[in-house]
């Protein structure tokens, strides 16, 4: 079955492949750990790589502050945009979701002229502000995240968790409404910090389940090796195994 | 040397077609503002609300303002659900011209050129209400 691959070295082996053509991912971590990273170097990937042009729309961060981080890591934003390749969006939840309910609206039209087929939503967490109701809000997301679908698009939908260190997952339900579920996490070993990369979820496929280390160079994201002999990666303080063992069975 | 005079004579020594986007466009300093924001973000399309915010003005301030760009044709507006989403235009010579103002506004002497011209206007528009 055909995927669209992310170009992430270890990522796309992690997903099986790559991602589902028209499916929307959700990567969720804490500030920092390199959500939007990620996804820019999706998109990145997607022009360079893969011949497919794409748009990032942002709530928050201004367009000119992905120009510059992009340039960080060697990506010509603002000359993608100047080839048509690229579209950064600066807009509101609200705008953006009437917009592409609309028919002939502004991101639809951008699709159409770029012959687009990724996009980055970063981040999915301002559609929190929309409405307090939880069943209110996943049946927003469901129809935003069907609108991109509809239009052709491969998304990534990143999502701030609240805490730096472990922390719940998702309990409100957008988890179920996406194809899949990347989870970012800081983890901390031995008075240092480092960052894990899980794959949760992949909706119709089998996928990784170890938990991978992964590093932000110069190049973008980097996936290495999977945390051997520890346990409670996910938790922020993994345990050595042997540790673990003990404490279940010796101490008793 | 009169205020008046200097002020006409600096401005004499701009290019006619900056010049003129100046007398025309650039009539206040929240217009500046966004001009200044919408060509580094080029793809914005919002709300005056959130347009506002990302200026560091009131909204009600920069309503007016908003509605006199589109008219002068430096941006356009969108009515979404009932809501007035403004974004840069699309006319490549206009956002040629909006790129050269930014860019000339790197150079000092130009800015103070540019401050002149409007803080002179303001007081115009001023005496004639």
């Amino acid at each position: 079955m055909e995927r669209i691959k992310t170009g992430i070295s270890g990522l796309d082996e992690m997903l099986a492949g790559g991602f589902f053509p028209r499916s929307a991912n959700l990567v969720e971590g804490a500030p920092g750990t390199g959500k939007t990273t990620l996804g820019m170097q999706f998109i990145y990937n997607g022009i360079v790589k893969y011949g497919e042009p794409g748009i990032i729309i942002t709530f928050e961060q201004f367009p000119e502050q992905y120009y510059r981080d992009a340039a960080h890591f060697g990506w010509d934003f603002k000359k993608f945009e100047e080839e048509g390749l690229l579209k950064v969006f600066m807009t509101s939840p609200e705008v953006s979701r009437l917009d592409l309910e609309n028919i002939d609206g502004i991101i639809e039209q951008a699709v159409e002229e770029m012959g687009a087929k990724r996009i980055l939503i970063d981040s999915i967490s301002h559609f929190e502000r929309l409405t307090k109701d939880p069943n209110e809000l996943r049946s927003i997301e469901y129809a935003f995240i069907n609108s991109l679908k509809r239009l052709g698009l491969t998304s990534i939908l990143t999502r701030e968790s609240a805490v730096l260190l472990g922390g719940e997952t998702d309990t409100y339900g957008l988890s179920y409404v996406v194809d899949s579920y990347i989870l970012l996490r800081y983890v901390e070993m031995e008075s240092r910090i480092y960052k894990a990369l899980l794959v949760l979820k992949l909706r119709g496929s089998d996928h990784a389940k170890d938990i991978r280390r992964f590093e932000i160079t110069d190049q973008g994201i980097e996936i290495l090796e999977r945390f051997e002999g520890r346990e409670g990666i996910m938790s922020g303080s993994p345990r050595r195994m042997a540790e673990s063992f003990i404490e279940a069975f010796v101490r008793r | 040397m009169k205020v008046d005079e200097l002020t006409s004579q600096l401005m004499e020594e701009i290019e006619p077609d900056l010049l003129d986007f100046i007398r025309t466009k650039v009539t206040s300093f929240i217009k500046w503002d966004l001009i200044r924001f919408l060509c580094k973000n080029p793809n914005t399309a919002d709300t005056a609300e959130r347009l506002a915010r990302f200026a560091g003005r009131s909204p009600d301030a920069v309503r007016p303002e908003l509605e006199e760009m589109v008219q002068q044709g430096l941006l356009e507006v969108r009515i979404i659900a009932g809501i007035p989403v403004y974004s840069l235009s699309r006319d490549k010579k206009m956002r040629m011209m909006v790129e050269k103002f930014i860019k000339a506004c790197e150079d000092r002497q130009f800015r103070v050129k540019v401050v002149y011209h409007i803080m002179r206007n303001l007081a115009e528009t001023k005496e004639g209400s």
